[in-house]
């Protein structure tokens, strides 16, 4: 569309207006960060974004300081792009883990690739699933008895679509709106409380049900398949005339590369290369 | 009603000694208010929702002499929408979550009472602000048995007296940690006062309640979505337009529409406005979208989103429903006002229909029902840059899809360009006006199309997928004609003629019209813009008979009332809603449509946030 020139414009005016030099002032490497997400952040520092951020923060010299606010619809209006009022200076700077090519930030390049897996309680009778493939093999009486979760939104429920596996599918809101409690923690409670045996989730989630269930839970990642697009690269989100600062941020992610690949792997988190 | 009649009628005796008139029934009291143009007791002026007033001070000859005559700022940010109530010479006014609510005094234009919100035990007010989807604005209050009535952000629902401003009583309608919020004004009608739910995004499955005006405890609650007995739908006696004429809807309506527990977080909320029709003891209103927004994860109709309500005041019973657009494809929620008029109406079988029902929703289709009985007369395009359709069966009642702009036609890795409407509707939720004078509907008109890209990866609480994106821009395209023009007009100003289903004339307007209109006897239409405008026009001509800029974007709805002889128009402005909310949208980056990116720089020159009541008149000589 031609007229997609005129707000391209807009951003490159924008960065000649914000020489590189000032993409950190101050002392602190201000993050927009969920308080209660895990295994993503919380406001003990106990995510595997937290740990980034330090690590990314004590390359650069400088201390974390969050901005909190639950990572939900309004988060980035909250947080990335709000303002204070009186200083007019903004409440964060980065955001530590978008997807790539995130509308509404500009992302750097991706610093890892996960893929949705399939995660079970072991010791309810499905124990013989190797692949989520399985799933289709399975008997009608066996599918009768299936409690796997059917996230909206999730390209999990094409893929339940797509293998005739949504009317034994338990609906489940891929958002909870109480910010106590995540999507993980909830998965965890309905497949503690029996609600649920079984979902398919983005890896990080998978990873944490494993690590907090030693043993408990199968993680199998599930493959892309025609209209189902379940690998996905993150990466660091900021703002989009932030030019100066994404190009920092990519310099510290290629330097810090094994050092974050090692927080990913302490936290689980199924990779795709 | 749960408590005893008896230690009810002597509760309302006692009220009655205190107010002036004597009522047996809360409605009787509003219904007196509403006959008395000083007023402006409901969100629509009146039950039916005109938005109509008899007063005839302000005219299409005085109304060039209208001047601003004292201001108020309601020490709020972010967007305003609804609109002052006037009730025996107190204004009422309020602001978004957390909210505020002003008693003002007329005569001395001073505070009589202030409410402030504070949070229930256990409600965080940033998890609610997190929770609601589009600002956190709300649409208005409601008066009734002395008391005022806010469904508040959080999904409380709350009485305060309307004298002193004190709590009465507060109810939970809703829970915000499920998701649940409210944005709508409520109406009270009869003993009973009703409001609806916000939350599509979270899979809210909407419902509509009633609660005992006395006390707040619930009277009933029906859904929009499910089992036969909570929609409160008789699958004998509940009909819906099909095939020609109404039928009943049959055994589970709703459910056959839907694939395995889909319809459990089916959407259908009801966050829009509500009607009553005293004669026919029958509330109007619409249920949204369903929550899941791809498609292509819903096969079905999924009923009984998108569709048009009549039920029973009493016991909440579906007396009839339509769908305006089975399975929706376009983000085209249902919630718009019903606007109930009384018109001549034959139709093409030559039966005479007098007790309608019109409608003008974000899928670009103005419709008319016979309200009594819920039969189909009307649907036509309101704005003839609509394509989605090529137009709605009169026989079947559904809209005629066009493969090319649906969104699903093309898989999910297709681009779908130049839908018309986009997403924001070409109406969204300010309501019409309808003059019994020129027998015309006025509509705020939104004059966008959207491209819709499937790619675009979206993140939610820490989860990838591959959502859409909508590139909202000016539809280009002539309103009444359809026919491609290079005009940049986002908003149009539409005089319709609900008998005919035929544009009767238009302006262009610059920008997306936000802002509830108000008709009256004088022959004047008076509404607000985005850029902060109050702008009068003649209602037979549409010529612009006045203007005046406030210090905000107007998407607040304009009322108009008297007070010792003279005639008001009061409008709130601060920028906001959907349509301020623009870096929501994501207008820094390169992708986005110029249209929106255009709106947004436009917004800007014409002032910040900010939240201010405007009253006008005429000089006093």
């Amino acid at each position: 569309m031609k007229h997609r020139a005129l707000p391209l414009g807009l951003g490159l005016l924008a960065l000649s207006l914000a020489p590189s030099a000032q993409a950190w002032e101050g002392k602190t490497f201000k993050v927009c960060a969920d308080p209660n997400n895990p295994p993503y952040s919380d406001k003990k520092g106990q995510g595997y974004e937290n740990k980034i951020a330090e690590l990314l923060a004590k390359e650069l010299g400088k201390k974390v300081e969050y901005t909190w606010f639950p990572q939900r619809m309004g988060f980035i209006r909250n947080t990335l792009r709000s303002q204070d009022p009186e200083t007019e200076e903004y409440k964060c700077d980065v955001i530590i883990g978008m997807p790539t090519g995130a509308e509404l930030v500009a992302t750097t390049q991706p610093y890892y690739t996960s893929t949705y897996a399939l995660v079970y309680a072991k010791k309810r009778g499905w124990d013989d699933i190797e692949s989520a493939d399985d799933l289709d093999k399975l008997p009608e009486s066996r599918k009768a008895k299936l409690k796997i979760a059917m996230y909206d939104g999730s390209p999990a429920t094409t893929w339940l679509l797509n293998h005739k596996l949504v009317d034994y599918a338990v609906p489940v809101r891929s958002m909870t709106a109480d910010a106590t409690v995540n999507t993980a923690q909830s998965l965890e409670k309905d497949i503690k409380d029996g609600k649920l045996d079984m979902a398919i989730v983005w890896g990080p989630i998978a990873g944490y049900l494993e690590l907090h269930n030693k043993g408990g839970f199968e993680v199998i990642p599930v493959k892309s398949e025609e209209g189902v697009k379940f690998e996905f690269p993150i990466s660091i989100g900021v703002r989009i005339p932030d030019k100066a600062r994404k190009e920092e941020l990519n310099k510290l992610i290629e330097k810090n590369a094994s050092a974050i690949q090692k927080i990913l792997k302490d936290y689980r988190v199924p990779l795709v290369d | 009603m749960k408590k005893p009649v008896k230690s009810w009628l002597i509760a309302a005796s006692v009220a009655s000694l205190l107010a002036a008139p004597v009522v047996s029934q809360a409605n009787a009291e509003v219904e007196k208010l509403i006959k008395e143009a000083a007023n402006w007791a409901t969100w629509g002026g009146d039950y039916a929702g005109t938005r109509y007033s008899t007063l005839t001070q302000i005219n299409s000859q005085t109304a060039k002499s209208l001047q601003p005559v004292w201001t108020f700022s309601t020490g709020a940010l972010r967007g305003h929408e609804g609109g002052p109530l006037v009730v025996n010479g107190t204004i009422y006014i309020h602001t978004g979550y957390p909210h505020k609510i002003y008693a003002l005094d007329q005569d001395t234009q001073t505070i009589k009472w202030e409410y402030q919100y504070s949070p229930d035990q256990g409600t965080d007010p940033t998890q609610v602000i997190s929770v609601m989807c589009c600002d956190v604005v709300n649409r208005g209050l409601a008066y009734g048995d002395g008391k005022i009535f806010i469904a508040q952000g959080d999904a409380t629902l709350v009485a305060l007296d309307a004298t002193t401003g004190k709590q009465v009583w507060r109810i939970k309608n809703g829970d915000p940690k499920l998701g649940q919020t409210n944005t709508n004004a409520p109406i009270v009608v009869k003993d009973k006062v009703i409001t609806g739910i916000s939350g599509g995004e979270f899979g809210v499955r909407g419902y509509i309640a009633a609660y005992n005006i006395k006390d707040g405890s619930l009277a009933w609650k029906a859904y929009s979505i499910g089992p036969d007995d909570d929609l409160k739908v008789d699958p004998e006696k509940t009909t819906t337009w099909t095939d020609g004429k109404v039928a009943p809807v049959g055994k589970d309506s709703s459910l056959k529409t839907w694939q395995g527990d889909q319809w459990k977080i089916g959407g259908g909320t009801t966050w829009g406005w509500y009607s009553y029709d005293a004669g026919l003891n029958s509330i109007y209103y619409g249920s949204g979208n369903p929550s899941t927004w791809n498609p292509v994860q819903r096969p079905g109709d999924n009923k009984w989103s998108m569709t048009i309500w009549s039920r029973d005041v009493d016991t909440g019973k579906a007396n009839w429903v339509y769908q305006m657009t089975p399975h929706d494809e376009w983000d085209y929620d249902g919630i718009n006002e019903m606007t109930l008029i009384d018109l001549p109406l034959k139709d093409a079988n030559g039966k005479e229909h007098t007790k309608l029902l019109t409608h003008f929703d974000r899928n670009g289709f103005g419709y008319t029902l016979d309200r009594a009985t819920g039969e189909l007369l009307v649907a036509e395009k309101f704005d003839k840059a609509v394509n989605w359709a090529t137009h709605v069966d009169l026989k079947s009642g559904r809209p005629q899809v066009v493969s090319q702009y649906s969104t699903q036609a093309g898989g999910e890795d297709h681009n779908q360009k130049g839908i018309c409407p986009s997403a924001m509707g070409s109406k969204n939720q300010p309501p019409v006006t309808f003059s019994p004078k020129t027998k015309l509907i006025y509509i705020p008109g939104n004059h966008t199309c959207m491209d819709y890209e499937p790619f675009q990866v979206e993140y939610t609480a820490g989860q990838p997928y591959v959502g859409a994106t909508l590139n909202i821009y000016p539809a280009k395209v002539n309103v009444k004609t359809g026919q491609p023009e290079e005009k940049l007009h986002m908003g149009s100003f539409t005089a319709w003629d609900p008998t005919t289903g035929k544009i009767a004339w238009q302006f262009d307007e610059p920008f997306s019209l936000w802002s509830g209109f108000v008709s009256t006897a004088g022959d004047v239409v008076i509404y607000g813009t985005l850029e902060g405008y109050l702008k009068v026009r003649d209602a037979n001509t549409g010529a612009e008979l006045y203007k005046f800029k406030t210090p905000s974007g107007i998407i607040g709805n304009v009322s108009t009332w008297a007070h010792n002889g003279k005639q008001y128009v009061g409008v709130l402005s601060g920028l906001g809603g959907w349509a301020g909310v623009g870096e929501a949208a994501g207008l820094e980056g390169a992708t986005e449509g110029l249209g929106a990116v255009g709106a947004y720089k436009g917004l800007k020159a014409h002032g910040k946030l900010g939240g201010v009541f405007t009253v006008f008149a005429l000089p006093n000589n």
